[in-house]
């Protein structure tokens, strides 16, 4: 009959998914002009409480309290947030003393300094830190913690031993899956950009899609259940954005990236589920919580069911399994202002702190929310990832209640062409990518 | 037929190839043709075999590298590479062709290039038409699940009609089929019915197959409404659906009207407690403790100060302190009169200030207040350490006399705040003082935990403030320097608060946000006050704690307080 009457066509596997983005969505939210005092407090009074029921089992003979009822001599804990005192940290009013222009002020990428220190505070009161436990390098201003010291006659705290808040708990994923189910994370698409291939990401909607391969490939294919998109899909040539009206040439090539970037994702969405994020090159807003991409920027691929465009960060569950993950802005930020071998472990702090940023506002741009802190994690996820890193890097870590959680970090895909797929199943995660080599 | 139909393709893609050049890339050849990828694949292979002589093809290799087992690679690769590359894999690695060009392409965009104009002019069909860019028939894995919109309808109908779209004008009596995917089409077509039930588009998959016009809309009208639906309705081609549509996009209209305002209760509610500010400010103020160590910008005693005097303003419990009560109901009438002066200073910064509409007013210049000050830090050192409630009342109740109702928590505050304006209005009200010393005990003792505070006499206290109310507006000419300043704290919701108090004297009334500034900058936790060192009255009274927004916020954002509002804790001694 048909040349390809396929009646073997494979069919994809399906998974339930349930978003959980509510939290960071600010539709709800009024502005009235407030500053960032509440969300601070909003922070300290909800880890504070949390870190008030951990005293008993981790010091249970001493007192806590406040900064301000510190006494000489006297050991007890106290609880706060920290502030680090950096003395290489920009101001902003060094954008006014030099001259203005539309490219942002090239800045070293790490204020760390041997001068640093740590500072605690609440609302009593703020106390200067010491001891050679607290290592300012690792440390960032926003996380609250408990500390275990005495005040020293200098008026300082002598810290001996810190808590933070650990990992929240975690509901166990189910174990009797059988069947494998991927589920693709990729970032830092750059559509548009000159130095991304299109070819690569071509190649990659095919695979993915199930075009491209043999019958075995197109079956690894039909597994993949959910595609992420974390952030920096488009890049908008900033040459064009410095004020100045536009002329029609022009204005056709500011929507261009986002017009293939929409070709691309219908061919995406007409067979998989699929996920995007903004990140910081996106036209999206640029304080956390980043909200969707509005839907009026994917015509085509809008009209699908399968396209869902979500906040940054973004929380979801798909089949029982719990994903959290941002676009990358919370662990730069971690990156300029502290110190660690790799990005899996700011990941790792950020999940121990119980914060996903805990530098907003302080150096992260942040919504001033006014009673609540959606950066806070109630629930420890089972996957956390993070968009728009330069190479691909994962590792599992546990808690002291038993919670696994993989980390992973997804690199850019412009530059390195490779995409993360991560099993359902077992957690496990592989790299995808995809080159061109034409000359030899 | 296969074999004669297999004869025109290969005809046609001979005529691409050659004649126009172009580059030939399964995917292309597959839209073009109306196959599957997987057949296109193969008649690319087919042609290679046979007529692959002088073109250049391209294979795509892909399997799992050697080098990192964990990764899964793809790669294209032109034929003379072909055995290199396929030594990196591990293992077996599919080979297939890609595509197939007349030359190698320099740049391995080019490849691209062509399949995107093919996509592209696909894409910019009209939306109803499903072509196979939107439903993915070509593809290798099918979901049955995927459902497309328009408008805010499935497109159930729309899908069978589209029997062979080419785009590239090929004669049709070529191509042996047309629709690829009959499955995926008629499982659209069989999920066009609505389901009103269904309301939660992000759940399971296998709900949306039973159908939905309302979970579509519902997932539109999450996604703020798109303005496509409107033309696309116009269209119309679902005809089942039209009126369902119509009922819906008039719902998600009703819907997207519906969204929440701004909270103006919330706003009034936030107003009504930033009206109540001050007065918990100055009870804050006579709670916090007098640790001569730490910053002791009210600590806790702030925070439950404020938390006392909010909820005792808000619902008439009085927590810590009976007076409390009677405080709150002096507050609120004293409410009006605040709002009517207009700031002369502006050293505060805080932004709220004209969220609360409150205003400012001072008499006076403040530069009078300037010598009394003096004289009087000469006269009141020695007696801040003597009746130090007293002093402490003084202030308060003279500008409560100052004819402003609202005056009263102010004042409080202002008193705790400003123990340096304590020596000036103490000078200047002299005769007056004896009657208010005793309300001054009294509302120092009463709205401090820690003196045995005696509700009544605050009660009685408030009575004859009260009734000294009508003097007041003689001593506001008399005490030109007193005026109102605005002081923000940290409220027991972190938030800042702007409390509008009198003050009795520039410098009495630095205010200690100013200090808090300071020592948030210094960050020390030093009590030695790094009190600004312009005119203060009483240094020798404890000037501990500054009174800080202890709010950390506050502290990192710098606020720098208004330098002339004193410090509340010269009232006390040092403990």
């Amino acid at each position: 009959m048909e040349v390809d009457s396929e009646n073997g066509l494979l069919q994809r596997k399906q998974a339930t998914y349930q978003s959980l983005d509510e939290t960071f969505l600010i539709a709800k939210e009024t502005y009235k002009g407030q500053q960032y005092s509440q969300i601070y407090f909003a922070r300290l009074h909800l880890m504070r409480t949390m870190l008030y029921s951990l005293l008993p089992t981790w010091k249970p003979h001493l007192p806590s309290c406040t900064v301000l009822g510190l006494e000489q001599g006297k050991e007890c804990v106290i609880v706060g947030t920290l502030y680090k005192h950096m003395k290489l940290k920009p101001s902003v009013l060094d954008e006014y003393s030099k001259e203005r222009s539309a490219s942002p002020l090239v800045q070293p990428c790490n204020f760390l300094h041997s001068d640093d220190y740590l500072v605690l505070e609440d609302e009593s009161g703020r106390v200067k830190l010491r001891g050679a436990l607290l290592l300012p390098s690792i440390y960032v201003t926003g996380i609250v913690v408990a500390l275990h010291g005495k005040e020293t006659g200098a008026g300082d705290f002598e810290v001996e031993d810190l808590l933070e808040a650990g990992l929240p708990h975690q509901i166990d994923r189910p174990l009797n899956s059988g069947e494998d189910k991927f589920v693709v994370f990729v970032s830092g698409l750059s559509v548009g950009s000159t130095s991304a291939n299109p070819l690569h990401f071509q190649l990659f909607v095919d695979h993915i899609t199930g075009h491209l391969g043999d019958e075995k490939e197109q079956g690894m294919a039909a597994q993949i259940v959910q595609v992420v998109i974390a952030g920096n899909s488009v890049e908008i040539g900033r040459g064009l954005l410095n004020g100045q009206n536009l002329g029609s040439k022009d204005q056709s090539k500011l929507s261009e990236p986002i017009k293939e970037l929409d070709i691309l994702m219908s061919q995406i969405a007409a067979g998989i589920p699929v996920d995007i994020m903004p990140g910081e090159a996106d036209p999206a807003n640029f304080a956390l919580p980043q909200q969707p991409l509005h839907r009026c920027l994917f015509p085509g691929s809008a009209a699908f069911n399968t396209f869902r465009s979500c906040t940054n960060p973004h929380s979801f569950e798909l089949d029982d399994v719990r994903f959290l993950g941002t676009s990358g802005q919370n662990i730069d930020d971690l990156a300029k202002y502290s110190d660690a071998t790799c990005k899996l472990e700011f990941l790792e702090r950020t999940l121990r702190w119980r914060h996903i940023a805990p530098t907003a506002p302080n150096t992260l741009g942040c919504y001033p929310f006014t009673d609540r802190d959606p950066f806070f994690i109630e629930m420890c996820p089972h996957v956390y990832f993070v968009g728009n890193q330069e190479k691909f890097d994962t590792s599992v870590i546990k808690g002291s209640d038993g919670q696994v959680v993989r980390l992973v970090c997804i690199p850019k895909f412009a530059e390195t062409g490779t995409a993360v797929m991560l099993n359902l199943r077992n957690l496990e995660c592989h790299a995808l990518t995809f080159g061109s080599q034409f000359d030899s | 037929m296969a074999e004669t139909a297999a004869l025109g393709i290969i005809d046609e893609i001979h005529a691409f190839v050659s004649d126009r050049l172009q580059v030939i890339s399964y995917k292309w050849l597959s839209r073009n043709l109306l196959v599957s990828s997987n057949a296109a694949k193969r008649l690319l292979e087919e042609f290679v075999e046979k007529h692959g002589g002088g073109l250049a093809v391209i294979y795509s290799l892909s399997g799992w590298l050697k080098s990192n087992p964990t990764t899964y690679h793809i790669r294209l690769v032109p034929s003379h590479m072909l055995s290199d590359a396929k030594e990196e894999f591990d293992g077996k690695c599919s080979v297939q062709v890609y595509s197939i060009q007349a030359c190698l392409p320099k740049d391995p965009a080019t490849l691209w290039n062509h399949e995107f104009v093919q996509a592209e002019d696909l894409f910019k069909q009209p939306s109803t038409l499903d072509n196979c860019l939107r439903d993915n028939r070509f593809c290798g894995v099918s979901n049955s699940f995927v459902k497309r919109t328009v408008g805010g309808t499935p497109l159930g109908t729309g899908s069978l009609q589209v029997k062979s779209t080419r785009v590239s004008g090929l004669s049709s009596s070529s191509i042996p089929q047309a629709t690829a995917d009959p499955r995926s089409i008629q499982n659209n077509f069989q999920n066009a019915g609505s389901n009103p039930g269904d309301q939660a588009p992000n759940t399971a998959k296998p709900v949306k197959t039973e159908g939905n016009v309302k979970p579509d809309l519902a997932q539109i009208a999450d996604k703020e409404k798109v303005p496509r639906q409107l033309p696309n309705n116009k269209k119309g081609q679902n005809n089942k659906n039209s009126s369902g549509s119509g009922g819906s996009l008039a719902s998600m209209w009703g819907r997207a009207s519906a969204k929440p305002k701004p909270d103006a209760c919330l706003v009034q509610a936030e107003k009504a407690r930033q009206g109540s500010s001050a007065f918990q400010i100055l009870l804050s103020y006579l709670y916090s403790n007098i640790t001569p160590k730490k910053h002791l910008f009210s600590g806790i005693s702030q925070c439950e100060a404020q938390i006392s005097a909010r909820e005792s303003a808000e619902h008439e419990i009085s927590d810590d302190d009976d007076g409390d009560k009677a405080f709150s109901t002096r507050r609120t009438s004293n409410g009006e009169g605040s709002r009517k002066r207009r700031a002369v200073f502006n050293y505060s910064d805080e932004e709220d200030e004209y969220d609360n509409a409150i205003t400012l007013g001072s008499p006076d210049p403040p530069k009078k207040s300037v010598p009394c000050s003096k004289e009087s830090l000469n006269a009141s050192t020695s007696e801040c350490n003597l009746s130090f409630e007293e002093e402490k009342s003084k202030p308060k109740i003279e500008e409560e006399k100052e004819g402003d109702v609202k005056a009263k928590p102010k004042v409080k505050e202002e008193k705790e705040s400003d123990v340096k304006s304590k020596p000036k209005v103490k000078e200047e009200k002299e005769n007056e003082l004896k009657a208010n010393q005793h309300l001054g005990e009294n509302i120092a003792t009463v709205s401090n935990d820690k003196k045995a505070g005696s509700p009544t006499s605050e009660k009685t206290l408030c009575h004859v403030s009260e009734k000294d109310a009508s003097t007041k507006n003689t001593m506001a000419n008399d005490v030109p320097k007193r005026r109102k300043v605005v002081k923000t704290l940290i409220d027991e919701k972190g938030r800042e608060v702007t409390e509008v108090v009198w003050e009795g004297e520039e410098q009495d009334t630095k205010s200690n946000n100013n200090n808090s500034a300071k020592i948030a900058g210094n960050s020390t936790a030093s009590n030695a006050i790094n009190r600004p060192p312009a005119v203060r009255k009483s240094p020798a009274v404890g000037n501990t704690a500054p009174a800080n927004q202890a709010g950390k916020a506050g502290n990192k954002k710098a606020a720098t307080k208004d330098p002339k509002q004193g410090n509340l804790f010269s009232f006390f001694k040092k403990a």
